[in-house]
């Protein structure tokens, strides 16, 4: 994208600040259409009243403890899902027969309702928060693998040609050149693998009453205070803005060159 | 000598059933007997892990009644509506997003950001706006499935090779040509995975939202079928969903012509 | 082409003379929490022996699997009138100032039994050390527990939410928790054949017995708009009670079909666990308790006035 000075919408703005200043010119249009009553304030509080419940929140809902448990039941399913959900790949790409008949089932996977199938899985590991990363794990796992798949078939034959010119062995054209080269493919498979894990860790705790955050959005809701429900809702956003910086440095780190 | 060659080719027949077909029994033999092994352990709670037997007479049950198509329609149209309407949206933010370096840089983090909140904790929002009828399942499945596409797409624009792009700039390409003729034939692969994946968080969604109101769909069944812990009941019927979402990624996947470009 | 149009328009007469609703009903949209329950069916059943069509009324009944969404699509004015609402979580809405009002009595004293598996536990004075289920924080069972532990002094005992019935089976059947919670007929089954017993029903705690621990609301547009409407609602809602609790074996074989459990269970679960008074949707009783447990759980900031219960509650009189 080499014109984009031509296309700069604000030219000399940083961008950030656009982003900022528009997140808080949609607060203040909800909030007057709140205080006008075209939006009803018993189904979503005024933004105003959600900062002002954000403190009896954080000291009488223990809101940190809850935190650090939805924070760790994500680590661990996205710890999981790049470890194996990589290496699946990996090994998929590499023999052709075994991809042939798995990636479409993987794909299914990702759309089948992992969710409902939480009887099942508190059967097996209890109602406890390793149901929660496992419904997790299984539910994340298959955007890790086929992205994997896709930045390792999408790699530009040039680039395997060098290698095979220099007579790299197998594993050094792996780690030389095919996992290099995607990367960046994989990376966005993580992001997504680690969306998909949010997404569920926070729902089943939402769903089965137990845990973290997800837990307290069901009690504050079921306890109707929309206020409070909000700002736990925006703690949950607090834990996928944390993780997505730590992913950002991590892929930094990786690829200083970009 | 060539001619001995093309005879021992011709000997060598096509196997009757490939290598594929034989490695996928293989793997669902090993599950189911797993599964039935599990059962029969008693390590596990028998009724959470009903016996094969029992889960497939309520597969046969299911089938048999008509009640059964009339909700997997119900559920189906919502799930087709919620995909298209978020799809075409998704798409068309991916593009601008992906094309724009500055948007990007304003507004592709609040997308990361909202993507990870279960959209479930939404849905007495929509259902204020659209009633306690489909319609606010249809706008829940919107509503998930509008993340990961836009995401996907954006990433995908700005993985397209550049010389593509020039190319179709040297051509004076108008920008719905560009839209047309360059990005998404381009971006084949990560928009038919955007899909695929945004197919499974708007089936989600939508069934979420009709475990928790509703009085038709799949959702619902499945939630009855729970509430009266008919465990072979809603089994047979996960069973069905998942061979659903397994044929209909396959199907976009054959239609957005993925066997083509995988080999390369 | 005169006499085309004039079929035409037959035609298109027809179809909307067929597509109207009969002339007089009207039409009421309600939420329906925990479907399959005894106490939750009465609307089912009544529309199937055709009492509220007698009185003009046609039902679009809407299930949810929360006393929250119950109560949610009320507020926001998407349905008339939510049944099985936890009277917490209505009075938590009114002090907010949403525009729900209690209309009558939904289950005053409940239904729910507590099990076990383990053949030491025999009563709940055997719970010491133990865990007892709960389904979540502010619930009725919540409050059912809690005046168990108060008045069988069991300080030994722990608590533990554990979700819906069949959660709750699945965790005492793997040992997760020792007393589980049920609502009939969910568990008959289990208890016929010896895999559970029951240690207690809720109204073992007299506190319980009094309560009215769920209702049903409605919108105020609803009360003031339409209370001509509500008054034939309740009319049929409480003529349909009778039904229930008549000889009518009719009733028996409906609520079979619709619960998915043989007659003799169904027979069961009316006669022994729901006394006709649960059900009667007449009078709001324990608010003397009711309030101050809703301060302790943070459903209201402070006890509601007379003057605010007045206006919270406003249940059509029986005619």
């Amino acid at each position: 994208m080499t014109d984009v000075a031509a296309r700069n919408p604000a030219r000399g703005v940083p961008p950030a600040f656009v982003g900022i200043a528009s997140l808080v010119l949609f607060l203040l249009i909800v909030e007057l259409l709140i205080r006008t009553d075209l939006i009803s304030r018993y189904i979503v509080p005024p933004p105003s009243e959600i900062a002002a419940s954000f403190w009896r929140v954080i000291v009488e809902e223990h809101v940190f403890r809850r935190f650090l448990l939805t924070a760790t039941e994500c680590l661990t399913a996205g710890v999981m899902i790049t470890v194996i959900g990589v290496a699946s790949g990996v090994l998929m790409h590499r023999y052709k027969l075994l991809q042939d008949a798995c990636e479409t089932w993987v794909a299914g996977l990702a759309a089948a309702p992992v969710v409902l199938a939480y009887p099942l899985f508190m059967v097996i590991f209890g109602r406890n928060a390793w149901t929660i990363i496992m419904i997790g794990f299984v539910a994340a796992l298959p955007p890790v693998i086929l992205k994997t798949i896709e930045g390792m078939a999408g790699t530009r034959k040039v680039l395997v040609n060098v290698g095979r010119s220099f007579n790299l062995t197998g594993p050094q054209q792996f780690w030389k050149i095919l996992l290099p080269a995607s990367l960046p493919t994989i990376f966005v498979g993580i992001r997504l693998g680690l969306v998909f894990a949010l997404i569920n860790v926070v729902g089943v705790e939402f769903l089965i009453n137990y845990g973290g955050l997800g837990q307290l959005i069901n009690d504050l809701s079921e306890r109707y205070d929309l206020a409070g429900t909000y700002a736990a809702i925006c703690f949950v956003i607090l834990v996928s803005v944390l993780f997505f910086m730590a992913l950002e440095k991590a892929e930094r780190w990786l690829r200083p060159v970009d | 000598m060539a001619e001995t060659g093309r005879l021992r080719q011709a000997a060598v027949a096509a196997p009757v059933i490939s290598q594929v077909t034989l490695l996928r029994a293989a793997i669902i033999l090993s599950v189911l007997a797993i599964w039935e092994f599990l059962s029969h352990s008693g390590w596990l709670y028998r009724d959470v892990v009903p016996s094969l037997i029992s889960i497939g007479e309520a597969l046969g049950q299911l089938l048999a009644r008509p009640n059964y198509y009339y909700n997997l329609g119900v559920t189906a149209a919502e799930i087709g509506a919620a995909v298209a309407i978020g799809g075409i949206s998704g798409m068309a933010v991916g593009l601008l997003l992906g094309a724009n370096r500055y948007l990007s840089r304003a507004f592709e983090n609040y997308l990361y950001y909202l993507g990870p909140t279960p959209k479930i904790i939404f849905f007495p929002v929509m259902i204020m706006w659209f009633g306690v009828g489909t319609e606010s399942k249809v706008a829940l499945g919107t509503l998930s499935c509008f993340f990961p596409i836009a995401l996907s797409v954006a990433a995908g624009m700005r993985q397209i090779d550049k010389v593509l792009i020039r190319v179709g700039r040297s051509f004076q390409a108008s920008t719905a040509q560009m839209v047309l003729k360059i990005y998404i034939p381009a971006m084949r692969h990560p928009i038919i995975n955007g899909i695929r994946l945004g197919l499974g968080v708007a089936l989600i969604g939508t069934l979420l939202a009709e475990t928790k109101l509703s009085n038709k769909g799949i959702g619902f069944l499945i939630i009855q079928a729970y509430s009266t812990f008919d465990m072979p009941r809603m089994y047979a019927m996960l069973i069905v969903l998942f061979v659903l979402a397994i044929g209909a990624n396959a199907l976009i996947g054959r239609l957005g012509g993925l066997d083509s470009i995988k080999r390369s | 082409m005169k006499q085309i149009r004039k079929l035409a328009s037959a035609v298109v007469l027809g179809a909307v003379v067929m597509a109207a609703p009969a002339a007089a009903d009207d039409l009421v949209k309600m939420t329906i929490g925990q479907r399959g329950n005894w106490d939750t069916a009465i609307t089912h059943l009544g529309e199937k022996a055709g009492i509220f069509k007698k009185h003009g009324i046609q039902m679009e009944m809407i299930y949810t699997s929360g006393s929250g969404e119950t109560l949610q699509p009320v507020i926001s004015g998407g349905v008339d009138l939510g049944l099985a609402v936890g009277t917490l979580g209505a009075m938590a809405a009114f002090s907010k100032g949403a525009p729900v009002r209690i209309v009558g009595a939904q289950a005053t004293g409940a239904a729910d039994y507590w099990y076990a598996k383990n053949p030491a536990i025999k009563t709940l004075k055997d719970t010491d050390g133990r865990t007892i289920a709960y389904s979540s924080n502010g619930s009725s069972t919540h409050s059912v527990v809690r005046a168990f532990i108060d008045e069988y002094k069991l300080t030994g005992a722990k608590t533990q939410t554990t979700g819906n019935p069949s959660s709750t089976l699945t965790a005492v059947m793997t040992d997760q928790v020792d007393v589980g919670w049920a609502s009939p007929p969910f568990g008959l089954k289990e208890l016929q054949e010896g895999k559970i017993h029951i240690v207690a029903k809720a109204t073992d705690a007299t506190l319980v017995r009094g309560q009215t621990i769920r209702v049903l609301v409605a919108n105020t547009d609803t009360l003031t708009k339409r209370k001509a409407v509500l008054d034939r609602f309740m009319q049929a809602y409480r003529e349909a009670i009778d039904y229930m609790y008549s000889d009518n074996p009719q009733v028996i074989k409906d609520y079979a079909e619709f619960a998915g459990v043989p007659e003799v269970m169904a027979r069961r679960v009316r006669d022994e666990f729901f006394p006709k008074s649960l059900v009667n949707p007449d009078q709001i009783h324990g608010l003397e308790t009711l309030v101050p447990e809703a301060v302790n759980l943070k459903f209201i900031p402070a006890p509601l006035s007379k003057e605010q219960i007045a206006e919270l509650i406003q249940i059509p009189p029986r005619k």
